[in-house]
């Protein structure tokens, strides 16, 4: 409460050098502000730590799997547990894999961002308060659902319910190379698994985009709506605007979640290392997150290492994904696109 | 996961209370002159004994271990056994890291790994023969209510290249008569397994000339088709769903799958233990008294009753513990397991068969030197 005028004082300056004289104004006497900022900072401090601390384990860990040379390398050529044997070095055997990663991702994006952004829009602009709480409050629950739930799901419902279009997707368009191959009868395919991956993303996009959308000021709103606009077109005129480095944002988390998703993957998609774009057949790019999780338990020293290498890879590029999420973020968050709309009306 | 299991262990240890107290009262009259391996038996577990044991590794052991407990734990019920089903070779694993008191692997310790094991326990490691069963080889084909495949066909099934059931070399193994055209699909695991490691041992061993692959492999590899399932249990599951599939499966995980013969020696108790009996030699390691061991395929392979592909599960303990507590509990744990009592128990509950007394004698020998 007391603080309130003193951040005001500040005039919205840079939070870090503008706190140290606004809390001196205050003369910090309350012990619990003392306290309060004390935890705070100690646990700012702390992510650092555990994040600089995950990736030192990671390097040290990995680095003797990543120099070895595979094909000389005793542990690694072990046959009791195979999976790494005949591979000539770590990039041999990981490429299939980030390869796998992506491109379930990717999958998975396209089947789940458009619906997501779709239920965002429909809860923050087209149904009824009422609805839209329940709805928003039944999406976030989804969120809440553990991954082996969702395997077990795909695995019981999704791989037979995809049986049919399957099948019918392989007998008529089977020239497109997606659909091509010998469809896997049990159902193992990448398609279920991108559908499950799909559906596991489904409430970060919606949440985050949704708030977003509920943000559009409603000036522009309105001012859309006045100019004869219908309601899509004030949509697309006032809210994608306003909301596009949000829906980005948004879709690159659900992106990070897709790329690290583990057990419903692992429990759904029958896993190969080997390139494929076939989205039908029992033969699928494995994932990293994936092929960790099978892998570990028989894995000797060195094979362990090595899977943490992989690991090791996956932090890279997740790391990679929610910097590019952050520099599109702060790139577009402020000034031109609210000076868009109305040089767009203009035109 | 523990948790639960840990109570089933209790909730076991209840029925094993009732059931078993038969079989002791039974079983003791006779056994100081008709069977000599069960001196040590359930009436001979030191009731007084109290702790828990850690253990991890083989998930082909569960059940049994599941038996094994709950009959012991029925006498000493003090005793808990924590068992995780994390696969052979993380058993081995988290044993030679010293965070087991027991590992349970359907394969012996390497020699590299026995090496590793020097370094945490002096002494070395031991392995203890406590389970036996067999790989069944399980498919799902209308068109075949009995199947009999050679292990040069089941090797070029497992490596892609007999592709349909209709193939000249199924119908010679079944008496000339082809089978409908009809796609084969291989289900394999798609983590590694002491399963898998078992089966390419044998078809390595007595099809070498059609398994270029070799033996001693936990994952098979990879063929075009090939449907990996994460897990035992998920691969009988497939099987039993897929038209046309056909896969190693542990003989307890059967369920109710059809299992092909092989060789032509149905799946049965008596011809795994016919095979172990056969086939099985002891190729100890550099510890004294180690019991590793492997099978004689060719040996096997004369026997017409033998079932060609058995396996063999292994406790790991060390040679010399450091807590004698603990010693003196996972001793007498084994030693349990190492009787007729114990097999009994294991087998009942995994459905399994029991390994013959010649190996059980050894494991009591060996037992006894553990420091």
């Amino acid at each position: 409460m007391t603080a309130t005028p003193a951040a005001a004082a500040n005039g919205g300056g840079p939070r870090n050098t503008g706190a140290p004289t606004g809390l001196a104004a205050m003369k910090v006497s309350k012990v619990g502000d003392r306290v309060f900022l004390g935890l705070s900072s100690g646990a700012a401090w702390l992510i650092m730590v555990v994040l600089a601390g995950v990736a030192i384990f990671l390097l040290i860990q990995a680095a003797p799997a990543i120099g070895a040379n595979w094909q000389q390398n005793a542990a690694l050529q072990d046959r009791t547990s195979g999976f790494t044997l005949g591979f000539a070095n770590f990039w041999d055997y990981v490429s299939p894999l980030l390869f796998g990663t992506i491109w379930a991702s990717f999958l998975a994006l396209l089947l789940g961002a458009p619906v997501a952004i779709g239920i965002a829009l429909f809860i923050s602009h087209y149904a009824p308060r009422r609805v839209s709480g329940i709805l928003g409050y039944l999406v976030d629950l989804l969120a809440a659902v553990p991954s082996v739930v969702f395997g077990l799901w795909g695995i019981v419902v999704i791989r037979p319910f995809l049986g049919p279009l399957n099948e019918f997707l392989n007998s008529y368009f089977g020239w497109i190379p997606l659909f091509s191959g010998d469809v896997a009868k049990g159902g193992s395919t990448l398609l279920a698994g991108a559908v499950v991956l799909a559906v596991m993303i489904l409430p970060i996009i919606t949440s985050i985009s949704r708030e977003i959308f509920l943000q559009t000021p409603s000036l522009h709103e309105e001012a859309a709506l006045a100019l004869g606009a219908t309601r899509w077109e004030m949509i697309r005129l006032a809210v994608f605007p306003y909301a596009r480095s949000g829906i980005i944002s948004s879709v690159l988390l659900g992106l990070g979640r897709a790329l690290g998703e583990t057990m419903a993957i692992a429990m759904i998609v029958s896993p190969k290392l080997i390139f494929s774009v076939q989205l039908l057949t029992n033969d699928n790019p494995a994932t990293i997150a994936a092929n960790i999780a099978n892998k570990f338990g028989g894995a000797n020293q060195t094979q362990a290492d090595a899977l943490i290498a992989t690991g090791l890879l996956l932090f890279v590029v997740s790391f990679a994904v929610n910097l590019v999420a952050r520099w599109i973020v702060g790139r577009t968050s402020t000034g031109p696109r609210r000076r868009r709309i109305p040089t767009r009306k203009a035109a | 996961m523990k948790i639960t299991r840990s109570g089933s262990i209790a909730a076991f240890a209840l029925i094993g209370t009732l059931a078993l107290a038969g079989c002791a009262a039974t079983g003791g009259t006779n056994t100081p002159s008709a069977t000599p391996t069960s001196k040590v038996g359930l009436n001979a577990i030191d009731p007084s004994l109290t702790g828990t044991i850690t253990a991890a590794g083989s998930s082909a052991q569960v059940a049994a271990q599941t038996g094994y407990s709950a009959a012991f734990a029925s006498v000493a019920t003090g005793v808990t056994l924590n068992y995780n089903p994390e696969g052979s070779g993380g058993g081995r694993k988290d044993f030679i890291a010293g965070a087991l008191d027991f590992a349970g692997s359907d394969a012996p310790l390497s020699a590299d790994e026995a090496t590793q094991a020097t370094a945490t326990f002096p002494g070395g490691a031991l392995d203890i023969p406590v389970y036996l069963d067999g790989v069944a080889i399980a498919y799902n084909n209308k068109d075949a209510s009995s199947l009999n495949l050679s292990a040069a066909t089941l090797a070029k099934i497992f490596s892609g290249k007999i592709t349909d059931w209709s193939d000249p070399a199924i119908a010679a193994d079944n008496g000339g008569k082809a089978l409908a055209a009809k796609k084969i699909t291989v289900v394999t695991r798609s983590d590694s397994s002491g399963t898998m490691q078992n089966l390419t041992n044998f078809l390595g061993g007595e099809a070498a000339s059609d398994w270029a692959a070799g033996p001693n492999l936990g994952t098979l590899p990879q063929i075009p088709g090939m449907d990996l399932q994460k897990g035992g249990a998920a691969v009988a599951t497939e099987i039993a769903a897929v038209d046309g599939a056909i896969g190693g499966v542990d003989h307890s995980a059967l369920g109710s799958l059809v299992a092909a013969s092989v060789e032509g020696v149905k799946l049965s108790n008596d011809g795994i233990a016919e095979a172990m009996a056969t086939g099985f030699a002891i190729k100890p390691n550099s510890t004294p008294g180690d019991l590793s061991g492997g099978f004689d395929y060719a040996k096997i392979k004369a026997d017409t009753k033998a079932y060609p592909i058995p396996l063999v599960s292994y406790a790991i303990i060390p040679a010399q513990f450091k807590d004698a507590a603990k010693k003196k509990l996972v001793v007498a744990y084994l030693e349990f397991i190492a009787s007729a009592d114990g097999q009994k128990a294991g087998a009942t509950k995994a459905n399994s068969a029991e390994l013959p007394d010649a190996i059980l004698k050894q494991v009591v020998a060996t037992l006894a030197t553990v420091k």
